[in-house]
């Protein structure tokens, strides 16, 4: 025992002496170094070459035409002066105004539930597991479910904002709790503690204490979770989104009644122009367009919740 | 803490305020570019469903009647004509757009919903069957495209494997998916008949290439010196294509404008509407959608948007049809 | 309950009661208030359940339905999946599936992992800084947007430029590559052989079996892509402008990096630092560091990562669904370089344009068919991912 010790031991001393002297000519790391680095440069090349495209795509239609773009409907022809996107705006608003009603506060209180009052039982147990793979379901099943439920069963088969809206909000749900749960946690203990020591009842605490101190994090949850769902296509070519014709309708952007009506959203928009691109190729530009447009709100959501959580966490260090 | 709690929730309350402003502006120059006023002061909403192949007329003819009459809002959709009759006589649909009459199963299902409709001939579709431009065959008999297309073709790889009486050349084979009214329409008349002689299914082999897009179409049929395919005639009639003669019993006849509209050329069908004439009655966004369905509508925009339009005496026969 | 006396040197209050338990915890009232609130967070915690409930009830209610009204004959075995036809093959749809995958986590499982270990080992603060939000950036695409940029891009500039000749050589070499570390770790394993369990060895035999089969299945599927093509047509690309699988592939490959990566970065991350300086102690230079005291301790969540992406790729839509090359029906095909259609984009456009499915007799049921094997692989794989996480967890 004690003589392999001491033979490995010297291996290493010859080892180390033989790699202290060729210090500096480390040209296998440097290699592995810029290969990882490489790694990364592809992925900000494609970002780079997908931006372009998109830009070099759309432009043309943005700045011919701009007003008119954004006010415009779903038109047969791409050379149509009223072709736009108008009532993609209006589906993806509201579909983003359902998700901030229904699932900001039920998700954000559903964390509070799991980090602050949830006991050690079997429940919580099959709640958190019902949360975690929810939140690995492929977007397409949700668009089943809203199709079953919101669509077949509630509907009579025709389709309508709320169904598309509700989806997505149940989409996004278990990433607002995951978000907001992981925001909670954060939260030194001896925040509680102290107010609980002034006579605070729980609820007193989650209210004054808890809630403040995690308000950025779980509010940037639910910004990338909003983004998120006015990207998703899938769930809502399930529920029947209208990629055809969809007729303008008379009133404003904010009027109710569009809720049970018939819808369609910035991505199906744009997934159908890129059909419609097969017969009828300047429906590529116009998706272009629509991509930048797309592209520029989730953008402008993403680096606002990055933002806000970069900001709080160089300030509490 | 509870200070900057509140800031942030004036933040959220700012951002939220700033974005419904931005909302409400692009709604108002939705709704000031379509201010134009009625002439007759009707409005309403028209839902209309049904054949892909018809959709793009009811498109158009509801973007042609927005600029004479925008307070009816006419919202199409196009998942084929059987889903389309499906919800039509569910009574969930104003209009059905079809590419071929309603089946006898279909008429039992709409008169057991109580669902009364009037049907309306709109235009004219001929199917071409093309092949590349070097292939010395002119013109194929129904027996033949049977052959070659029909579930007979299967695993054949060549014109004269399929049927003797072809040459040896090579066989690809490009056509409208199954989604496709162009595909039921070319099963219905040239396929079903000979299928059902033959003892097997109505269908096509199952290996060609399907494609949504005509133009794919086009550039398979471009792609190999002896394909086969088979498409709208409006797609194939101004493309760099060899349409091919077809004989349906009556000898060669070759597609064009002419031999469509007189039904000479037989692989043609005719297009419909089917309107709900209990909803028109109650509904006239309805009414005045199809009064300028069967006027403007049949003179414009079936031309425009690719297929055969009726000829004169059938447009009159139509609107006297439809107005009685 | 004790009472607990409080001093009565406060004279002039007249009439108090002694403090007890019962008072501490204040007002039936306020109490009773408490409980309310806790019940509406536990109700809002239990969506998920019902939520997960539902989703399994309409998917196996409608899945039965199709399974049980169905001749199986139709479900395999056929030349396609013709839904609307009543033909509804699955190994169509599986197969491209599995191709799509495949070519998807070849790209995004070496650029996911490479920018993973860049950022935690190499990257100082600043360059971490400006290098991180691109991968941010990129996971908030929506993937509409690389559908687009899939088919017109990726499959004129990248898939068909390259040609067939040129993705012939590159399988080729992805094949040695991954010959090569299958024999590299082998060869490793062999001379770590002293002091392993008999169990280990007869799990390492187990996966080296499963590898070499890969490489088997590999070799097999490059040969039959290479003689499916027709050698004399110049044009590997029969059917253009409406993509191919590979060129969806590398879309969803490309929406998946950022996931790999930042899986991969939790699990470099959680490696304890000692372990590093102890191994820079003995004179390892960085990269000796890196590949053989950190990756293999971060190993199971680099798995996980992996996994995860699988999952994610599997369930990628939109992508397929535009750039994919097939319209609502798809002949089979194993290569990836003609137009189908995976579970997901067969799914997608099926529905597209309508919200009443029709078709012949069990269409609408066969979307929740392929959705509910569609759900439980990726469930599946998530949960087996789990269990690595959890490793990395419960090691460190």
């Amino acid at each position: 025992m004690a003589v392999s010790t001491l033979g490995s031991s010297s291996d290493v001393t010859k080892r180390v002496e033989q790699e202290i002297f060729r210090q500096g000519s480390d040209l296998k790391g440097s290699g592995f170094r810029a290969a990882l680095l490489a790694t990364l440069g592809i992925s900000v090349l494609i970002l780079v070459v997908l931006l372009g495209q998109v830009i070099v795509d759309g432009w043309p239609v943005l700045t011919t035409n701009f007003g008119d773009f954004w006010s415009g409907t779903l038109r047969s022809r791409s050379s149509d002066s009223k072709l736009g996107i108008s009532q993609g705006l209006v589906g993806s608003f509201w579909i983003a105004i359902t998700v901030a009603v229904l699932a900001f506060p039920i998700g954000i209180a559903a964390a509070i539930y799991l980090e602050e009052y949830a006991p050690q039982n079997l429940m919580t147990r099959v709640i958190d597991i019902s949360i975690r793979n929810l939140a690995g379901v492929p977007s397409v099943v949700y668009g089943l479910l809203g199709l079953f439920l919101f669509v077949k069963l509630a509907n009579n088969g025709q389709s309508s904002l709320y169904a598309g809206g509700i989806t997505l909000a149940i989409l996004v749900l278990p990433i607002i709790v995951i978000t907001s749960a992981e925001a909670i946690r954060a939260v030194p203990s001896s925040l509680r503690q102290g107010a609980y020591g002034v006579g605070a009842t729980k609820w007193d605490v989650i209210r004054t204490q808890v809630l403040p101190f995690a308000a950025p994090g779980i509010l940037t949850g639910t910004l990338l979770s909003l983004s998120r769902a006015v990207g998703e296509a899938a769930p809502l070519i399930l529920v029947g989104a209208i990629t055809g014709r969809l007729a303008p309708r008379d009133g404003s952007f904010l009027d109710l009644g569009q809720f049970g009506d018939r819808f369609t959203a910035m991505p199906i928009v744009i997934v159908g122009w890129v059909q419609e691109s097969g017969r009828d190729a300047g429906f590529a530009a116009a998706a272009g367009a629509a991509i930048v447009v797309l592209l520029a709100l989730v953008i402008a959501m993403n680096s606002v919740a990055v933002m806000l959580r970069n900001y709080f966490e160089n300030k509490r260090g | 803490m509870k200070q900057g709690f509140r800031q942030q929730l004036k933040t959220l309350a700012l951002i939220a305020t700033i974005a419904l402003v931005a909302a409400a502006c692009g709604g108002d120059s939705d709704s000031g570019s379509t201010d134009s006023a009625s002439a007759d002061g009707v409005s309403g909403s028209v839902f209309v469903s049904g054949s892909s192949t018809v959709e793009p007329i009811s498109v158009r003819v509801a973007e042609l009647y927005e600029d004479v009459n925008s307070n009816v809002s006419v919202d199409v959709e196009g998942p084929g004509t059987g889903d389309g009759f499906q919800k039509f006589c569910a009574g969930e649909t104003d209009i059905s757009d079809a590419s071929r009459q309603i089946k006898d199963a279909e008429a039992e299902d709409c008169a057991a919903n109580g669902i009364e409709y009037t049907e309306i001939k709109v235009g004219i579709d001929g199917i071409a069957v093309m092949t590349n431009n070097a292939n010395p065959v002119d013109c194929v008999t129904f027996d033949q495209l049977f052959n070659l297309i029909g579930v007979n073709g299967e695993g054949k790889d060549t014109w004269a494997a399929a049927d003797s009486s072809l040459p040896d050349a090579p066989l690809d084979i490009f056509g409208p998916g199954a989604e496709s009214g162009t595909f039921d329409s070319f099963i219905e008349i040239v396929i079903e008949d000979l299928a059902e002689e033959a003892g097997v299914e109505h269908t096509v082999r199952t290996d060609y290439n399907p494609s949504a897009e005509d133009n794919l179409i086009l550039q398979g049929i471009q792609s190999s010196d002896t394909s086969l395919g088979w498409v709208g005639y409006a797609f194939a009639a101004n493309a760099d294509v060899k349409l091919l003669e077809v004989d349906g019993g009556d000898g060669c006849i070759a597609p064009n404008e002419e031999t469509i509209a007189s039904n000479e050329y037989p692989i043609a069908r005719d297009l419909f509407i089917y309107v709900n004439t209990g909803n028109a009655a109650e509904n006239p966004a309805l009414q005045a959608y199809v009064d300028f369905y069967v006027g403007e509508g049949l003179d414009v925009a079936v031309g425009e948007v690719g297929y055969v339009p009726l000829s004169d005496a059938a447009k009159d026969e139509v609107r006297a049809g439809w107005n009685s | 309950m004790a009472d607990i006396s409080i001093p009565s040197t406060s004279a002039g209050a007249v009439g108090r009661d002694p403090l007890t338990v019962d008072a501490l915890a204040g007002p039936r009232k306020r109490a009773r208030k408490e409980s309310f609130i806790k019940g509406i967070f536990f109700i809002a915690a239990s969506v998920s359940i019902i939520i997960s409930i539902l989703i399994v009830a309409s998917l196996v209610r409608e899945a039965w339905t199709f399974a049980t009204g169905v001749e199986w004959a139709k479900t395999w075995g056929q030349n396609g999946w013709f839904p609307r036809q009543g033909v509804y093959d699955m190994p169509t749809l599986l197969v491209s599936s599995l191709i799509v995958t495949v070519v998807a986590m070849l790209v995004a499982g070496p650029l996911g992992l490479g920018s993973a270990i860049y950022l935690s080992e190499y990257a100082s603060k600043k360059t971490r800084s400006l290098l991180k939000p691109v991968l941010e950036v990129l996971a908030g695409v929506p993937s509409v947007v690389l559908g687009f940029f899939a088919l017109f891009f990726i499959s004129p500039q990248v898939i068909e430029r390259i040609g067939r000749n040129g993705w012939l050589v590159i399988g080729a070499l992805i094949f040695v590559a991954y010959i090569a570390l299958v024999i590299g770790w082998a060869r490793n394993l062999v001379q770590r052989e002293a002091g392993t369990s008999i169990g280990t060895q007869v799990k390492r035999i187990l996966i080296l079996t499963a590898l070499v089969a890969t490489a088997l299945i590999l070799l097999w599927w490059i040969n039959s892509v290479a003689g499916s093509a027709d050698p004399a047509a110049d044009n590997f690309f029969t059917v253009k402008r409406s993509g191919q699988l590979a060129a969806a592939a590398v879309g969803v490959g490309i929406l998946t990096i950022p996931l790999v990566a930042s899986v991969a970065e939790d699990a470099l991350a959680s490696v304890p630092k000692e372990l590093r300086d102890a191994s820079a102690g003995l004179g390892a230079r960085k990269m000796t560091t890196t590949i053989q005291v950190v990756l293999p301790a971060a190993v199971s969540g680099i798995v996980a990562a992996f996994i995860i992406g699988i999952s994610r790729a599997l369930g990628e839509t939109m992508v397929v669904f535009m750039a994919g090359g097939a319209a609502d029906a798809a002949r089979f095909t194993s290569s990836p370089f003609e137009g189908g259609l995976t579970m997901t984009a067969g799914m997608a456009s099926l529905a597209t344009g309508t919200d009443n499915v029709v078709g012949e007799g069990l269409t609408f049921q066969s979307l929740y068919f392929v959705g509910f094997v569609l759900f439980v692989l990726t469930l599946t794989l998530n949960i087996v991912a789990g269990r690595f996480v959890n490793r990395v967890r419960e090691k460190y």
